[in-house]
């Protein structure tokens, strides 16, 4: 007897140019259960539920809703099979309120004099308010996106689903913004939702999640079905093997520290962003050499304009920043970078890259101005060859036409390979790491961190920042936890436990 | 050469010819011979013999005009594409143009200053004033966030109005209606020499159009500030990461522009023209996007490019008087190679797309 | 004097006005639109091709060709502008410079097709199509109200029909779910398109309908200011169109606010060097004023300025 599925995507294989994102992959999923797919970055989780939402078209293989195929051709179509999708990056209109955002496509409507179609949006407001109490998602309708924090943004796309009546619900990585305590309700709402009837398909690389809330696991490994399993009786080592296809090294290898003089001190940092917002509220630290310090924090905290107004990108409201006795508070970022500043911004795309380069241009991006790169102005092609060989070559960076590479057409891992790289080369006594393993694979996640650890050993003073508090528990020597633009409570790593500086990072707990 | 230049260059001409093409399909509604009127095109430039020469005239006249034509336009060109590198859309060419050339006109044109002082005090006249309107839009833009188009346009406009205000009280000849011819030592181009018993336009700014091709070349792919520019075009936030002062370089890039923009300026005025027609700004600025466009915005493509362009430009007259079709189809068919021009980028893509799956399939069946 | 110039300040700055609604539409929806220029005048070459039909086939006493001149000029225009939404949505071209592609050949297009048609269809070479300047309405009574009485003393019958369009205009882009769509696009598409929406339509419909708009505000321009058509009509009036909906924050009444000051800048600039009786040579310098004056609100407003978010990216569904 064939079990009665509400969702089978069979033997489906989706090609992009160069990659095959999905090979030969069948899943069936159970109605009313939380079937989680597992897989690292590139897996291919994320295509092949964008075809079952009707964003992609399969290449090859059929794709069944409630024992009938059906051809998803776009996610209005797929809104109509009562599908919904909380996609990665959030898909909301920033100007709009959140019952504008939630309506968008169903609007309801009204008529004015019985002849003028307007949108409702008192209506609207009301419906949404009683969902929200409903399935205990608290927003208010009328504020606007951009006002609101990314966890009501996250709610308010579960909405958007609820709104349209989903019945199969699919979260992309849904954990990935939040902090341990929001991580803890979201998975919560989501075993409501279950328990409420819906089908939820959970797209993650989170061993725990899994663990906490799913009742099957599918693993993908680089766009293959791999294994299919109950999750109860299921060990965590046993699925991360399964995950990297090899034994994982969960732990950083690292030796005690040694610090040294102090590298970087910043006193009472006061910033601003463009929109004359305070972020930063009078940050005060110091980083010794041999020492990785670590900021904790949810996105939007204010921990990435600390980084950026300590290079130099944002201009400073008040307060010193002194690197290695210079103060270098009101320098241009060129004499920053002089002064002993090497800086891994956390977008390499818009940031740490000039992506129409090639690669030798782009590793000769800190210093194609001093000799032997320019004489008096005058380039020496010569010199970046050289100098983009042998960086190549000393970082590992994987390209197609070594020098002349374009930096657009490199994969995410050699991009951040090349700006590790280039940073490194700078030997300047601050790093900045700014989310430096962020969208990339196990292995090269492990070399990045092997990599900081290196440099503190070297004696160098690092600077990480991160989202991910995995690798801050791994990596830092000293942790300060940021929130609201504020560091609550600075403290050797060793006196800290996962949950503390998650209580930190939500400001439950406070600074004593 | 590598594949890609070579790809943009195939792609490249075929914009051309579709644009011929076009312009073909138009000439034959119209009810004449397109193979024809092309071949006027040519015979205007001086570079395919005419029927038969008026007194003092030859093919090489004809050519001798033509290089005085295209002289303006290489610089115009070159001064889009300098603004182009830096990621700024120079649409105010035509303006700084003519202020240059009227400046010069004023001071120098009308002096009676030897010639071997008066050239190069036009040339360097030129280069300031070109220099001073360029920069103003380079700093509107770095300092007040003025969208580099519409603030080039207003001062299009303005000094369009202005500068025939000037002429019409204080400059006009009362027959032509244009400005005062300016005196010949000042001129850049040696007018109707006589050589051999023909005569000749000698236009000495030519030379230097070459020598400015060569140079934006090595600029741009020899130097601090050509590597500068270029960051800042491709990727500002990026430029600024790498120490860049990015609203100094909007500047100067515009300055630069601004500069090519002011020669251009006073080869046309006080060139291939001798005066200024009021009320008017030359279609040369604009015609200079089309070349920078096809040229790929590198200097040698754009020397190439504004050859090609300037022979449609300057043979329309012959062609129109050959066969009775409006000279504005001129304009047409460069608004037509601009269209297409537009579309290379996508075209581009899809070849590299197209090439990307040819090698993925040959690479999945070895 | 006060009459005059808010009767010809209200007939310049509600061309503009109608002009600057089209391109919020397409600007809203987060395509660039630097063609304005183009489209005013191609709108204004096709409404003015078939007045001048009419006219020479019904005599110049009917209104008809007026009206029909007003329908196929937002007809033109809306025809032309389908150029700008192939360019920008179907072969990704670069927005800005799309536009002003579309502007440099609609000039050589038009000043050639009107020299063209004047020479084989109707045997006279010209480069203009002469339509007179449109008959005027005074309305008896309101008209009578000092100083505010001038609004509706000699009003040109387009500017009635501009109001008509941006009151239609206003309910459209702030009422209805075609205005929330078009509107979410151009902040992020990616959410209209999750949403069931489609990005590329509802942009190309925007821009059609600048290019209508557009259209129309070229036959007023026609009808009023030159009195004909002719390479005369690019004026720049779409830039400064452009620099009016930039002031108004791509919000439909503070940009009205701006088409005034450049519309009363414009007409109090002629009455005075009327009144000062001065030679005309020097109202080209009162002609600068519209422009000057953009420059300077533009440094002092540019800044804080917010323009739609997506504004000038092309939407490509696979990018995330």
């Amino acid at each position: 007897m064939t079990e009665d599925y509400i969702i089978e995507m069979r033997n489906v294989t989706k090609r992009f140019p160069g990659i095959v994102a999905n090979d030969d992959v069948t899943i069936k999923v159970r109605k009313g259960e939380i079937y989680a797919l597992l897989g690292e970055n590139g897996a291919g989780k994320s295509t092949l539920m964008s075809m079952l939402f009707g964003m992609y078209e399969p290449d090859e293989g059929e794709i069944w809703v409630r024992g009938k195929k059906e051809e998803i051709k776009s996610p209005s179509y797929a809104t109509r099979l009562n599908i919904g999708m909380v996609h990665q990056h959030f898909k909301l209109v920033s100007n709009y309120t959140i019952a504008e955002n939630i309506i968008l496509g169903v609007e309801p409507k009204k008529k004015a004099f019985g002849l003028f179609p307007y949108v409702d949006i008192k209506t609207a407001n009301e419906k949404i308010r009683s969902l929200s109490e409903k399935y205990g998602l608290e927003v208010d309708p009328e504020k606007v996106i951009s006002d609101v924090n990314v966890s009501t943004r996250q709610r308010v796309e579960i909405l958007k689903m609820l709104y349209r009546e989903a019945e199969i619900l699919i979260f992309d990585e849904p954990t990935a913004v939040l902090t341990p305590q929001e991580i803890d309700s979201l998975l919560q709402i989501i075993k409501n939702l279950r328990d409420g009837g819906k089908t939820i398909i959970l797209i993650t690389h989170k061993l725990e999640e899994i663990k906490q809330v799913a009742d099957r696991c599918a693993i993908l490994r680089r766009g293959k079905l791999i294994d299919v399993r109950d999750v109860e009786g299921m060990d965590t080592r046993e699925m991360a093997n399964l995950m990297v296809g090899r034994q994982v090294q969960m732990k950083v290898e690292k030796k005690p520290a040694v610090f040294g003089k102090e590298i970087l001190n910043i006193k009472d940092l006061r910033v601003k962003n463009d929109d004359d917002f305070e972020v930063v509220k009078g940050v005060s630290f110091n980083i010794h050499a041999g020492e990785i310090f670590a900021i904790a924090g949810v996105s939007g905290n204010g921990q990435t304009d600390i980084a950026d107004a300590i290079a130099g990108l944002l201009p400073v409201s008040s307060g010193k920043i002194i690197v290695d006795g210079t103060d270098v508070t009101d320098m241009s970022v060129r004499k920053r970078t002089e002064a002993g500043i090497s800086y891994i911004p956390e977008d390499r795309h818009s940031v740490g890259l000039v992506l129409d380069f090639d690669l030798k241009d782009n590793l000769a991006l800190r210093r194609y101005y001093k000799e032997p790169f320019a004489k008096k102005g005058v380039l020496d092609p010569k010199s970046f060859e050289d100098y983009g060989t042998k960086l190549i070559d000393k970082y590992d960076v994987r390209c197609a036409r070594g020098n002349t590479t374009i930096v657009r057409s490199m994969s995410g891992g050699n991009q951040q390979k090349a700006i590790i790289g280039r940073e490194i080369e700078q030997d300047a006594p601050l790093t900045i790491f700014v989310q430096p393993t962020r969208g990339l694979d196990i292995g090269a996640i492990e070399n990045i961190h092997r990599q900081i650890v290196e440099e503190r050993d070297k004696g160098k003073a690092v600077l990480l920042i991160s989202l991910e508090l995995d690798e801050i528990m791994a990596l830092a020597d000293t942790i300060g936890v940021i929130y609201n633009g504020q560091l609550g409570k600075i403290a050797p790593a060793a006196e800290f436990t996962t949950s503390e500086v998650g209580e930190y990072m939500m400001g439950v707990k406070h600074h004593d | 050469m590598t594949d890609q230049n070579k790809t943009r260059i195939r792609v490249a001409i075929l914009s051309v010819l579709l644009s011929l093409l076009a312009g073909a399909v138009v000439i034959l509604i119209l009810g004449k011979n397109p193979l024809t009127a092309y071949f006027n095109l040519l015979q205007g430039c001086g570079l395919l013999p005419k029927g038969k020469y008026g007194g003092g005239k030859s093919m090489i006249t004809d050519l001798s005009s033509y290089i005085d034509f295209l002289t303006p336009m290489v610089f115009a060109a070159l001064s889009y594409a300098v603004a182009m590198r830096a990621g700024l859309f120079n649409i105010g060419i035509s303006g700084q143009m003519l202020t240059a050339g009227f400046i010069a006109s004023i001071t120098i044109g009308y002096s009676t200053l030897a010639a071997p002082i008066a050239k190069p005090l036009v040339l360097i006249i030129g280069i300031i004033a070109g220099m001073l309107v360029g920069s103003l839009i380079g700093f509107l833009k770095e300092r007040f966030n003025i969208n580099e188009v519409v603030s080039s346009i207003m001062i299009n406009y303005i000094v369009r109005y202005v500068i025939s205000f000037f002429i019409q009280t204080k400059y006009v000849d009362p027959v032509s209606r244009q400005s005062k011819n300016i005196c010949d030592s000042a001129r850049l181009t040696l007018h109707q020499i006589k050589l051999g018993g023909y005569k000749y336009d000698i236009p000495l700014g030519f030379v230097l159009a070459i020598i400015a091709v060569i140079a934006v070349k090595f600029m741009f792919d020899r130097t601090v500030l050509g590597y500068e520019l270029h960051a800042v075009g491709s990727n500002k936030v990026a430029a600024k990461y790498a120490g860049i002062r990015t609203g100094r370089s909007l500047i100067v890039s515009m300055a630069i522009s601004g500069a090519l923009a002011g020669i251009a300026g006073v080869t046309y005025y006080l060139g291939y023209f001798a005066s200024i027609q009021p009320k008017v700004l030359v279609s040369t600025g604009y015609d200079a996007i089309a070349v920078g466009l096809l040229g790929n915005n590198d200097p040698v493509g754009i020397l190439v490019a504004s050859f090609l362009i300037e022979i449609i430009q300057n043979g329309s007259a012959y062609m129109s008087s050959q066969s009775g079709l409006e000279s504005e189809i001129a304009s047409v068919i460069t608004g037509l190679i601009l269209l297409f021009s537009a579309c290379n980028a996508f075209f581009l893509e899809k070849l590299a797309q197209k090439k990307a799956e040819e090698s993925r399939k040959k690479g999945a069946k070895a | 004097m006060i009459d005059n110039i808010i009767i010809d300040g209200m007939s310049f700055a509600l061309p503009l006005f109608v002009m600057a609604i089209g391109g919020i539409y397409s600007e809203r929806s987060g395509i660039t639109n630097l063609a304005l220029e183009g489209l005013q005048g191609f709108g204004a070459f096709t409404g003015a091709l078939v007045a001048y039909c009419l006219m020479r086939s019904m005599g110049a006493g009917s209104s008809v060709p007026y009206w029909m001149a007003l329908i196929f000029a937002m007809i033109g225009g809306a025809v032309y502008s389908l150029l700008h939404v192939t360019l920008c949505i179907k072969f990704k071209a670069n927005q800005v410079i799309s536009g002003v592609v579309i502007n440099i050949l609609a000039v050589a297009l038009t000043t050639f097709m009107t020299k063209t048609i004047n020479k084989k269809v109707f045997g006279a070479p010209s480069d203009k199509f002469d339509l007179g300047v449109s008959a005027r309405i005074t309305i008896p009574g309101l008209s009578k109200i000092p100083v505010i009485g001038a609004f509706f003393k000699s009003v040109y019958p387009f500017e009635f029909v501009i109001i008509i369009i941006a009151i239609i205009a206003w309910y459209f882009l702030y009422k209805t779910t075609f205005g929330l769509r078009l509107r979410a696009c151009g902040d992020n598409p990616h959410a209209v398109d999750a949403a069931g929406g489609d990005v590329a339509k509802i942009r190309a419909l925007a821009v059609c309908v600048s290019g209508a708009l557009s259209g129309l505000a070229g036959i007023c321009f026609a009808y009023s200011i030159s009195a004909k058509f002719s390479g005369d009509i690019y004026m720049g009036y779409g830039y400064l169109a452009i620099a009016g909906y930039i002031f108004g924050n791509w919000n439909l009444l503070p940009s009205l606010a701006a088409c005034l000051i450049f519309g009363f800048a414009r007409s109090g600039g002629y009455q005075l060097v009327q009144a000062l009786g001065m030679p005309s040579a020097y109202s080209d310098l009162v002609m600068i004023l519209p422009y000057v004056l953009t420059l300077f609100l533009l440094i002092f407003l540019s800044k804080n300025n917010q323009a739609p978010k997506a504004l000038g990216e092309t939407y490509d569904k696979s990018k995330r």
